[in-house]
Order: structure tokens, then sequence, then C-alpha cells
């Protein structure tokens, strides 16, 4: 199912807490809604499954218009953050309510549960009541809630959060394997930026009601449009600072980071002046001349070093691989990786990438 | 599917907010038919000259209920007992039930017996078990004057002597008003946050300076609730009257007849339909003070927990 | 707000307590002890006198056991009066009150709780209000109301005023809003209606709450006197708080056969109380805590 977006605002009082939002999904897609909480994900979460009414804006499941349609007739699933199973009820009944709603016989219902059970492997926890099953199986029992119905679109509300670290890993992928096995258009909502990468098919980031940039994890991770997605993706965040542009390159502190000459590519003009840019860590090597730094910290995380500098008075941090030696006070030479030093312009947006 | 530009749909959609007040209904109609109704027919009753309950005929609109209300020796007497009965009944069941409350959060072994025991007076009619007092305090054959005598103490005409009859019924209603107080105290108790408790232990504080430092102030709510339940119940006293003293009268020589008493009787024995309701609206703004001043004294509590 | 289970973990007992922590201790039983006595003291009086003889309950000075119990006392109260009918009466009264409470303030504190409606605080507001209206001041018009309808004498003027509290309105919206919206939320999503909701998922969760509710208006409906007393006047509609009374004034000098028949209203409701305990205390315990 397709879902169309078009300039959906929700306002309370003179609150916008979702101002204009245009948004294409296609069929099948899953698509994480990103964003630091208060930014109007959840809400537009809501207005897609109807339990909230927008104030303007359509929206569309394929070709029909839903939105004045209620929740119940709008054929999706939705799953809570903190799940919302029935606590008095067995994780049948908890699947089989829906259907049991639909005035669906007894007897096929229990089929369907039970198959979509399976799907979401918990076959032989049936008979249990929520409380005595893990919080990954409780979350597992709110998708199978919801996708018993088979239902055109599938909505999850922060649907990690409540789960511990390594459970959240797990969980995401068994989301992800289970969209894919159904083949549902799935939209989740999550803050957490390496999450909505690491399953989503394009990820919509919103900031203040707004949409900042809805494009695939990777180019949206490698192309910010501007300096809030480039900083609400990765970690460590990225390094953000106010460089100079002269005729002979881009400077910090005195340091040239690139020439003109090096710009990956040749037609990109940057008037001369101050600007706000933007290295990510990673995209810092170490080289055998480049710009001089000193080791203020190094951070040993395993897989990779984290190393504390300074370049003017701009604290900076880098990412390389764990075997450099490195130690406080080692002193090294760096340089930017070509094409990932970003330079931002008027209204924080991306200008170029040199 | 359906059709969601159809009238119908419309017309449902738009009622759609109100289905709470069929939600509602049962209980709006009881409380109007009731409660809200009898209210403001009390109180424009309470203003009728001469009203007559059956014909719902009156003479005149005036203050007469309330004059012949307020010089009436019988209806002060009422207001100076349900005084008397607030200012000894409630402190000392307070009082008591604190302790006792304390005491019972304090011990390890029996707990849950010791507050079972304590309840069990809230649960038992008070025209049954009045009727068990009503016989403790026989003068002659009564437990409490036998006991009296084993300490050398002349047996006390309890409730046949007007001095006595206000003292018996404070007995008996500090027995019956413990138990919610010990109750209410006890899970107060239980809500105050342990660690004072054990900081105050690590400090090696005296007992009685937790009580009076730690305890009481925590349960400075709790007990103005106490306190403000306690008055509000005096107010209605009425069926520990009836039991102790038989129905026919409120003690001897109506020595501790109350303000619900004297209500009753004037609408039920004398008739007198105005008067009684003149009273009711006395007893309401009384009532109406208490827990006005309840809710001013417990109101940063409330704020806190809407918070 | 489980009275029973101690929340606090005493970790005295492994630590050697002092000599005047023991004395503490002892003193905290044997005031315990001697208060539950006087609280148990008229119980244990009624029933000791339900069983003595005439003569043994008028001996001066008193006798405090009876001889031989006199099991036949009971047997002679119930043949005296109609307690049968009186029993029938108030168990009439006292269950239908409990289903309508219940039924009641299931609908009203659904409604509060979950459902948006236009004036719903304001409405709430009232509800709240009338509960500093004493009962009591109400009785006069009441009395008129119910005697217009036809209903004295009958089972609906004991019934009817009394199948709606607020009280309990307001202690279930408080348990009803515990529960996650987001039950509700899903619910709605899963096609499931506000009705079925409240019956399928509402109050099923809160069991326990109703539970105290039922048990706490059927001891009140039991114990209940001056409304009753007011709008019963045929024999054969008395409830037994009445029946009792009326008993005393009629059986006047045989002192022994009031106990019994007080014994007769008072134990079912104590050992109601004894099974049902938990629901008991919760429920009043509840009014403490939320003022």
């Amino acid at each position: 199912m397709k879902i169309s977006i078009q300039g959906l605002t929700k306002m309370y009082g003179d609150f916008k807490a979702v101002d204009g939002l245009t948004l294409d999904i296609e069929s099948g897609e899953l698509v994480g809604l990103l964003g630091p909480s208060g930014c109007g994900k959840s809400t537009t979460l809501f207005m897609l499954s109807g339990l909230t009414d927008p104030t303007e804006g359509t929206i569309l499941f394929g070709d029909t218009d839903v939105t004045r349609i209620p929740p119940e007739d709008r054929e999706i699933g939705l799953v809570f953050q903190n799940y919302a199973l029935y606590p008095h009820m067995s994780v049948l009944d908890n699947i089989m309510f829906p259907l049991i709603n639909r005035k669906v016989p007894k007897k096929v219902a229990k089929e369907r549960a039970e198959a979509m059970a399976e799907i979401v492997h918990l076959e032989g926890l049936l008979a249990r009541k929520p409380k005595a099953l893990s919080g990954g199986q409780q979350q597992r029992v709110a998708i199978a809630r919801a996708l018993v119905k088979e239902p055109q679109v599938l909505l999850l509300d922060e649907p990690l959060s409540n789960l511990d670290a390594k459970l959240r890993v797990e969980t995401r992928e068994e989301i992800r394997r289970i969209q894919q096995e159904v083949k549902i258009t799935t939209i989740f909502v999550t803050h957490d930026q390496e999450e909505a990468m690491s399953i989503s098919d394009r990820i919509a980031v919103m900031d203040a009601g707004v949409l900042q940039q809805f494009e695939k994890p990777q180019d949206m991770y490698l192309n910010p449009v501007n300096t809030f997605v480039a900083n609400f993706l990765g970690t460590p965040q990225i390094n953000m600072f106010d460089g100079e542009v002269t005729d002979e390159g881009v400077f910090l502190g005195g340091n040239l980071l690139r020439a003109r000459a090096d710009f990956a590519d040749k037609s990109t003009f940057i008037p001369n002046g101050t600007y706000k840019m933007g290295i990510r860590p990673e995209h810092f090597e170490l080289c055998d001349e480049g710009v001089p730094a000193e080791a203020d910290r190094v951070l040993m995380t395993g897989r990779e070093l984290q190393v504390f500098f300074q370049l003017g008075e701009t604290p900076f941090r880098l990412l390389t691989h764990s075997d450099q030696r490195l130690s406080q006070g080692s002193q090294f030479d760096l340089r930017v990786r070509r094409a990932q030093l970003m330079i931002f312009g008027e209204d924080n947006l991306t200008l170029a990438k040199v | 599917m359906k059709d969601y530009s159809s009238p119908a749909y419309t017309i449902r959609r738009k009622l759609r907010p109100y289905k709470g007040f069929l939600y509602l209904l049962p209980s709006i109609i009881i409380l109007c038919v009731f409660t809200i109704y009898p209210l403001i027919k009390t109180f424009v009753m309470s203003f009728m000259e001469d009203y007559n309950l059956v014909n719902d005929t009156y003479t005149a609109i005036n203050l007469e209920n309330y004059k012949e209300l307020f010089s009436d020796a019988t209806f002060l007497a009422a207001l100076k007992n349900t005084g008397i009965y607030v200012i000894f009944v409630v402190p000392i069941s307070v009082i008591l039930s604190l302790i006792i409350a304390v005491f019972i959060n304090d011990v390890v072994r029996g707990k849950a017996i010791f507050q079972t025991l304590y309840f069990l007076p809230y649960v038992t009619s008070v025209i049954a078990i009045g009727l068990v007092w009503r016989w403790m305090f026989n003068s002659n054959y009564g437990l409490i004057n036998s006991i009296l005598n084993l300490f050398g103490i002349d047996s006390i005409g309890w409730l046949n002597e007007t001095k006595y009859a206000m003292p018996a019924l404070i007995i008996f209603s500090v027995w019956k008003s413990l138990a919610f107080n010990i109750l209410i105290f006890l899970s107060g108790l239980q809500t105050i946050p342990q660690d004072i408790y054990r900081a105050a232990r690590v400090d090696s504080t005296p007992k009685m300076r937790v009580f009076f430092r730690l305890t009481v102030p925590q349960m400075k709510p709790i007990i103005v609730y106490a306190f403000m339940m306690g008055f509000i119940s005096a107010f209605k006293v009425y069926n520990e009257v009836y039991s102790l003293f038989g129905g026919t009268r409120a003690g001897p020589a109506n020595s501790a007849i109350t303000v619900v008493y004297y209500i009753y009787a004037k609408f039920y024995n004398s008739y007198r339909y105005g008067i009684a309701a003149a009273a009711a609206v006395v007893l309401f703004v009384i009532i109406f003070v208490f827990t006005m001043i309840e809710r001013y004294v417990t109101r940063d509590r409330d704020k806190v927990k809407s918070k | 707000m489980t009275m029973t289970k101690s929340t606090q973990k005493t970790h005295s007992q492994h630590i050697k307590m002092k000599p005047s922590a023991i004395v503490t201790k002892v003193i905290e039983y044997v005031v315990l002890i001697l208060g539950a006595a006087m609280t148990l003291l008229p119980f244990l009086y009624m029933i000791l006198s339900s069983l003595k003889t005439y003569q043994e309950l008028n001996a001066i000075p008193p006798v405090f056991f009876p001889s031989i119990p006199q099991w036949s006392n009971y047997v002679e109260a119930w043949n005296s009066a109609p307690f049968a009918r009186y029993l029938l009466n108030t168990i009439i009264v006292a269950v239908c009150t409990t289903i309508g409470v219940l039924i009641t303030s299931t609908l009203s504190a659904f409604a509060f709780s979950r459902l948006n409606f236009p004036g719903k605080n304001l409405v709430f507001s009232i509800f709240m209000a009338t509960l500093m209206i004493p009962g009591e001041m109400l009785i006069i018009t009441n009395y008129q109301t119910v005697s217009n309808l036809g209903w004295i004498d009958s089972y609906a003027s004991m019934i009817v005023p009394y199948i709606s509290s607020v009280f309990y309105i307001y202690l279930l919206s408080q348990f009803f809003e515990q529960v996650p919206n987001e039950l509700y939320l899903a619910a709605k999503v899963d096609k499931c209606s506000d009705f079925k909701f409240m019956t399928k998922i509402m109050v099923p969760m809160n069991k326990s709450c109703l539970a105290s509710i039922a048990i706490l208006n059927f001891i009140s409906s039991w114990n209940a006197f001056l409304w009753p007393l007011l709008v019963t006047n045929d024999p054969n509609m008395r409830v037994l708080s009445i029946g009792l009374v009326r008993f005393q004034t009629e059986s006047g000098a045989d002192y022994q056969l009031t106990m019994a028949a007080s014994c007769m209203l008072v134990m079912p409701v104590v050992i109601l109380f004894l099974v049902l305990r938990k629901y008991v205390l919760e429920g009043v315990a509840f009014s403490g805590v939320k003022g």
C-alpha cells in the first residue's frame, strides 16, 4: 500500500506540532520517522493511525483519502512503545482480540492467530500472560496483534525504547525480518538514529514539526541537507566548526584543510568567507604529512580508537583503527578524506562537500 | 468500505462526542433526583412557614423557621452536644489511633492480625453493637460498672442520668471511630519513604523524636483529613444515639440529642418540616465549612500530587 | 496499597537489639494487645450474653461466662420475630444496590476517565461537590419524593436512591485512570467499541477495585438504618437492623434474646469481612490516602 501525505499540519492551540508535512512512501517500504523528542514524529504517526485528527492536509492510503476515516476502519496495525498488551488476557487471546472484534469466527481467528504467532516466533508461549514474558517477547506479541488482521499499513511508535541494549538490536532485526516476510508498508517512530539507519529503507528526519530530509540511510548520512541532519545522524557526532574559505582553499586556525585545487568536484565554486563546516570523526585520515595535531586524550573502544585533539581553538574528535599506536600527547598528522569536508551556507543548508 | 461522506455518518460523527453523557445518564438521574433536587428543595423549604409535606403548601416565605430554630433550646442543646462530642471524640480518637497505627506499623509479628482486629468495629452495625454497649452501660447489670466497682468506684447511671449521657455516647463513639482512623493512618505510614527512617537510625535519633519530627509532619495531611472526617461525621451522628438510648428519646431528658436526631424528630415525629429543613441547612453549612477548611489545609498536597 | 505486606524489611533481625529497644517492643505489644482486647470486648460480651439465661444476664454482680451456653436463645429469637423475612429483605436490598452501584460506577468512571465530551470537567466537579452534602439533610425531601412515587414500603425505596454513589465513581475512575491510555488506543485501532473496551478490558483489569466497591457497598447497605426506618412501616418490609430495634422494644426484658438477634445481624458481616479482608481494607484505605 502506497502512502501519500500532503501538507499535513497539526496545531495544538498556537503550537505547530507538525508543519506542512509532505511525504510519499512506496508500497512495502520500511520508513523510519526520526527526530528528537517533541519534533512531531509521534503526532505524525498518530495522524496516520487516525487517533489524532490533523488540522490541515490529507493522507492517502493507495488512492483512498483516509484523512476523515476513523482508526478502526483504516486497516492499520499499531504498536505502542509500552506494547499496550491486555494484561489479563493470554498471549493467544491478545493476538485474537482484533479478529474477534471483526466478528471472525473463533476457530478461524485461533488458526490465524497461531499462524501469526509462528511468524513472530512466539509458538509455545501462547497460553502465558504478558507479565510472564520478556520485553522482547511482549513486543513481538504486540506486533503479532497488530499484524494478525492483515492490515495495509503497520505503524510502530518507539517500538524498541523500552528494551535493554542487547534486546534492542535483536528485536530491531526481528522487526525487519517480519516486515520483509509479510511485505507490509511500515512506518516506525524513533529518536535513535542508529536504530533508524540500521533497518529503514528510507528515513524521514523531522525537527520542530518540519520534515528536514527524506532519504535512504546511507545517502542521508553521507549527504545531509543541513546542519541539523548532519548533527543528528552519526555517533560519535560530527565535528562542527567555523572555517575560512580563501582563494587558496579551506582553512581552520591557519591550517589548510583542503586546497581549492583538491576539491573533489573542480566546478564547485564557493565565495571567500567564514562558513559553518563539518567533518565526521571517521573521515579524518592519519598521514605522514598533513595538518599537525596532538592527542589530548585517547579512548580505546575495541574496534576503533577515538582521539580527541584541537585545531586552532576548536576541539575535534577522530576515529581510527585500534591498531594505531596513539596515546595522550602523541603527535600526528592528519587530513580530511576526499569529498568529506562539508560546508554549510545560509539557513544552515549544505553548500558543498569538498 | 463505508461511505464516509453520507449524512448518516456525519450525524453519527457529530454526536459521538456526547456519548459520554449516555454512560453518565444513570448516575446523573439518581444524583439529580436524590441529591441535587432535595438539596435545593430543602433550602427552599427552610424558608417556608408552616410547610406541609403532603399537600406541598405553605403560608409564607420568611425567616420564621430559622428564628424558631435558634430560639429552640433543644436545637441549641443539639448544637452544644455536638460541640462537646467533637471536642472529645475527635482528638481522643485521632491521638489513640495514631499511636496504635504507629505501634502496629512498628511491630514485626501480628501486623495483619492487629490490623484486622482493630478494624472490626468499622464493619459492624452501629445499631446492633450499640445495643451491646447499652447493656454494658447498664447501671445494675452492666460490665462497665462492675469493673468500676472492682476498683472501688460506685456504679454510675450512664444512661439514665443526664450528666453521664454524653460521656457514654463519647466512649461508644471513640470505640467505633478508631477503626477508620487506624486504617488510614496505617496506609499513610506505609507511603512514607523508609529511607528517612533509616537515615534517622543511622543518626541514632531517639524514637520519640522520630515520631514527632518525622512521622507526624509526614502524616500531617492525613491527620488533618482524619480530624475533618471526624468533625463531619460527628455532626451526622444519629445511629449511635438511637441504639444507645433506645430510640424513643435521645438520652434522659434529650441530654444527648444531636443535630440529625433533631432533624429526624422534627420531621418524622412532630411534622415540623420547615424547622427540620432549616436545621438540615444549618447542618449543611457546618459541614461545608469543615470541608472547605480541609481543602484549604491540604491544598499544597494536592498541588504536589497533580504535578 | 497492600496493607498486610510489610514494605520495610527489618534489618534489625540480624543485629543484636539494645535493651531499650526490647523494652519499647514489649510496651508496644502490651498496648496493642490491651487495645485489641478493648476493641473485641463488646463482640465477646455480645456473644457471651446471647448464650446466657435470663437469670445469668440479670445477676448482681454480673456473671461474665454463661454456665451452660444457651444455644436455644438463638432459636427462640429467630422464632419470636420474622427474622427470616428480615434477612431476605436485607439481602435483596443489599444485593440489588450493590449490583446497581457496580453498574453505574463502572459506566460513570469509564466516561470520566476515558471518554471526551463537552463539559466533562464541569460535570465531574458537580459530581465531586455532591460529596460534601450530608445525606442526612436530604431525608425530608427524599421521603417526599419516594412517597409521591408510591414507594413507601417497597424495595424500590430502599434500593433506587442508593444505586449510584459518587464516592465509588471517584474511587473507580482513579483506578481506570491508571490503565495506560495506549490500551484504549490500541483497542480502538483493533475495532473495539467503547462499551466493549469497558466490559472486556477495563472491568477485568480492575477486578479487585470492583470487588472492594461491592463488598463495601454490601456492608453499608446491610448496616443501613435511618433511611429504611423512614420508608418502611409494614413489618414485612423491615430489614434486619430495623427488625432488631423493633424486636428489642418488643421483647424488652429478655435481653439475652436481643443479644442473640444482634449476633445474627453482626456476625454475617464480620465473617464476610474476615474472608474478604484485603478488599475491604484496600477500599477504605484508599479514601484516606487520596483524601
